[in-house]
């Protein structure tokens, strides 16, 4: 999701690193000055953390394979105002040390990668976690919420790629969100699955996994809930901005999008589009709104399939 | 004349649960170079924090450890972190600067050290450990042998009075430990080093300190407790190669 | 390892390496957001961006070959993100433009990046006041990044040497305990990191 430069505008940049840095600012103040000094050498080594997981390849299909983002991740470790300064790290380094992510655009990166994810994501594991306090609740909103970040970090991108005139609103929006609806969720796996294997290793480095009540029906009704609101979000959003180009143009150029999509892009997108609702934006919220939904309901899938006592048990479902 | 370390009834235990020194007194005079040894979890880097007050987490109102007389307590505490230079086992978890420049003048720059007295105590240190010319090189890229050089040079730039060494030369190879500890026997400084290389122990200290289970078992001239076959294998040790030719029962 | 030799070249001797790593900085940020100001159609502002770029790299004295591969590397990116721009009205046009842009800014920030060590561009941003608490990490980082590269590297051969099923699920699950013991690994060494700064009288 690295933009590099020559995309954006300067409006759009300046835009960007106009809303990033006052973020970046209030998490630099709330850490100086909450920080115990001996936790400041973990803030560097999560940050090198970060850049070696992303260079761990993970196998999807067909020979491609993909890497863990990690801000949501950071945020659950160290909570979210340390995670922004992680990240930010990071993204300065691949900036300048790799030349990866543009120099003019890195305003527009720190929002959706440092910013938007970050406290996104965690915004959306907070409020989970209020709801299923227990062990199973911690990776059902782990799962969740990495996914939430991604896909909210490839609408800010969509948002800045329309708003600097690279693509029209109608098809980089669908193209980004529906692409990292699905990037998403390997997010997720990889994320619950590290932060098992912390629990599993040093469960004091999860501060978050401490609580273990049972959680009442009502608190899981809530969650669904919020899940649900989620989904909402995803699906309003393409309707709810001014988009630059209308409607009308999207349904002009659909036919023609149909042809191109498939080769420009990974190909498990096409899947996504369903045909014959007339708009791609319409689409994408109809996607969105499933995906959501579907995505909480497999964080659940996989809490309940990673819990699984350690002797199998043929049919019935795992007790906790 | 004060002794350079002295400790009065150390005490510590981890958590609640089991005794990680028990007791331990000792004196330590200026310009010595002893060595402490015992098996693996005797104690000794657990003591070796306590030299600078690492350990324990909340400094105790009756100090037991004093260096050059003063005692250490909250108040000294910046003080004898100074006067207490620390190498640690991994130099990789020392050596936490970009470049080899920035990581020698890490500690004096601490001190408020800055321009050209900068400079000079890191060319200093520098040459004291025969690595002139490193400066702009990065850690990462030196051999480990080099890299325990660096670390004891980033030591020396704060000018110590006691030097504390926790397994200098685990895993360097023959030369390495060589040039090591030629750097180590020269020093005037006073020092205390942690080892399980009875053979360094030997060649480097005048007297040693025998810790196991957190306990002080023996003390005294080095070859004579090398040489006690029965107190070393008893707690987990060996007399050293280089004390077998030396005296042929 | 391939990310062991990025900055092979920036501690080389050359006219460029010289230059104060303040002064590339800005003249590289000047360029790269006069790319982004000018016109679309202001070719030979394009044209004397890349002829100036064809020198730097000339001066510099590092492999065009190295630079041009670096530069392939970040490329489909690009490509991939252009080509959006292809679905629009005189896209095709809008895209070589698009490409144009990106590629020479690229081009520029590798020149930079490989002519100006890291540790040099921080001291310049620390004094144009990047906040202390994050120089302290970016230190860090760059110190650790690749110690932790080459630890996971190291237990993911020691993990392979005890493994005879292979299966994506398999792989996926032990990639993610990996990372997991390496945050914990992490974690730990930040705290002997932390006893080693205190030792020389940081606090």
């Amino acid at each position: 999701m690295h933009i590099p430069d020559g995309f954006l505008d300067l409006k759009t940049a300046a835009t960007s690193a106009g809303l990033s840095l006052p973020a970046f600012w209030v998490a630099l103040k709330r850490l100086q000055r909450t920080l115990p000094r001996r936790r400041v050498p973990l803030l560097g080594l999560a940050a090198a953390f970060v850049f070696a997981a992303q260079m761990l390849n993970f196998p999807v299909a067909g020979g491609t394979s993909g890497h863990l983002m990690g801000g949501v991740l950071v945020a659950i470790l160290l909570g979210p105002s340390a995670a922004l300064l992680v990240l930010t790290a990071v993204l300065l380094v691949q900036c300048l040390l790799f030349a990866d992510g543009g120099v003019l655009a890195f305003g527009a990166n720190l929002l959706n990668m440092a910013v938007v994810d970050v406290l996104g994501g965690y915004t959306v594991f907070v409020g989970l976690r209020h709801l299923l306090p227990n062990r199973r609740g911690l990776l059902v909103a782990t799962a969740f919420s990495a996914w939430a970040g991604i896909v909210f970090a490839s609408m800010s991108c969509a948002v800045q790629l329309a708003a600097a005139g690279v693509a029209p609103w109608g098809l980089v929006f669908p193209a980004m969100v529906n692409i990292h609806i699905l990037i998403g969720v390997g997010e997720g796996l990889i994320t619950t699955l590290v932060v098992l294997a912390i629990a599993q290793a040093q469960p004091d480095l999860l501060p978050s996994c401490k609580r273990d009540t049972t959680p009442s029906p009502l608190r899981h009704l809530i969650a669904y809930g919020l899940a649900l609101t989620v989904a909402l979000v995803v699906f309003v959003a393409p309707f709810a901005s001014k988009a630059p180009d209308g409607l009308e143009r999207v349904a002009a150029t659909l036919g023609f999008a149909h042809h191109t999509v498939p080769s420009l892009l990974p190909a498990p997108m096409s899947d996504y589009q369903i045909p014959g609702i007339g708009s791609a934006l319409v689409a994408t919220g109809v996607t969105g709104f499933l995906g959501t939904v579907l995505v909480f309901a497999l964080a659940h899938l996989l809490a309940l399939r990673l819990l699984k006592p350690p002797l199998p048990q043929a049919g019935g479902a795992p007790r906790l | 004349m004060t002794a350079a370390v002295r400790l009065d009834k150390l005490h510590y235990r981890y958590g609640r649960e089991q005794v990680a020194l028990h007791e331990i007194s000792l004196t330590i005079e200026a310009g010595e170079c002893v060595g402490l040894i015992g098996p693996n979890g005797a104690g000794k880097s657990t003591l070796l924090m306590h030299l600078n007050g690492f350990l324990p987490e909340t400094l105790p109102l009756t100090p037991a450890i004093f260096i050059d007389g003063e005692p250490l307590c909250t108040a000294t505490l910046p003080k004898i972190r100074r006067h207490v230079g620390v190498m640690f086992q991994d130099p990789d978890d020392q050596l936490f600067c970009p470049t080899v420049f920035d990581d020698v003048a890490f500690g004096p720059t601490q001190f408020g050290l800055t321009g050209a007295a900068l400079q000079d105590v890191v060319t200093r240190a520098l040459t004291k450990v025969r690595l002139s010319g490193f400066e702009q090189r990065s850690p990462h890229h030196l051999s480990l042998g080099e890299k325990r050089r660096v670390c004891l040079a980033g030591v020396l730039a704060c000018d110590p009075k006691v030097l504390v060494l926790d397994e200098p030369t685990s895993d360097l190879d023959p030369r390495g430990k060589r040039e090591l500890l030629d750097l180590l026997h020269h020093l005037p400084t006073t020092r205390i080093v942690a080892s399980h290389d009875l053979d360094m122990v030997a060649a480097l200290c005048s007297r040693v300190f025998v810790l196991d289970e957190g306990r002080l078992i023996a003390s005294g001239n080095t070859h004579e407790v090398l040489a006690n076959e029965a107190l070393m294998l008893a707690h987990g040790l060996e007399k050293p190669h280089s004390l077998r030719h030396q005296h042929p029962h | 390892m391939r990310t062991l030799a990025l900055d092979a070249y920036s501690r080389l001797d050359s006219p460029l390496h010289r230059t104060t790593p303040g002064l590339k900085l800005l003249a590289a940020l000047v360029t790269v957001v006069g790319l982004a100001a000018v016109p679309t159609t202001a070719w030979w502002f394009f044209l004397a961006v890349a002829t100036g770029l064809a020198m730097g790299t000339l001066i510099s004295a590092i492999p065009p070959g190295f630079l041009m591969r670096r530069l392939l590397l970040l490329e489909p990116l690009v490509l991939g993100v252009a080509g959006l721009a292809l679905l629009q009205p005189n896209g095709l046009n809008a895209m070589i433009v698009l490409v144009v842009r990106s590629t020479l800014s690229l081009m520029t920030m590798l020149l930079l990046t490989n002519t100006t060590p890291f540790a040099e561009l921080l001291r310049v941003l620390r004094r144009v006041g990047l906040p202390e608490l994050l120089v302290t990490t970016l230190h860090l980082m760059v110190r650790y990044l690749f110690v932790l590269v080459q630890e996971s590297e190291r237990m993911r051969r020691a993990r392979r040497s005890r493994t005879f099923v292979t299966g994506r699920r398999l792989a996926w699950r032990s990639s993610a305990t990996l990372l997991g013991q390496l945050f914990v690994r992490s974690s730990e060494r930040a705290n002997r990191i932390y006893a080693a700064m205190c030792a020389r009288g940081w606090q």
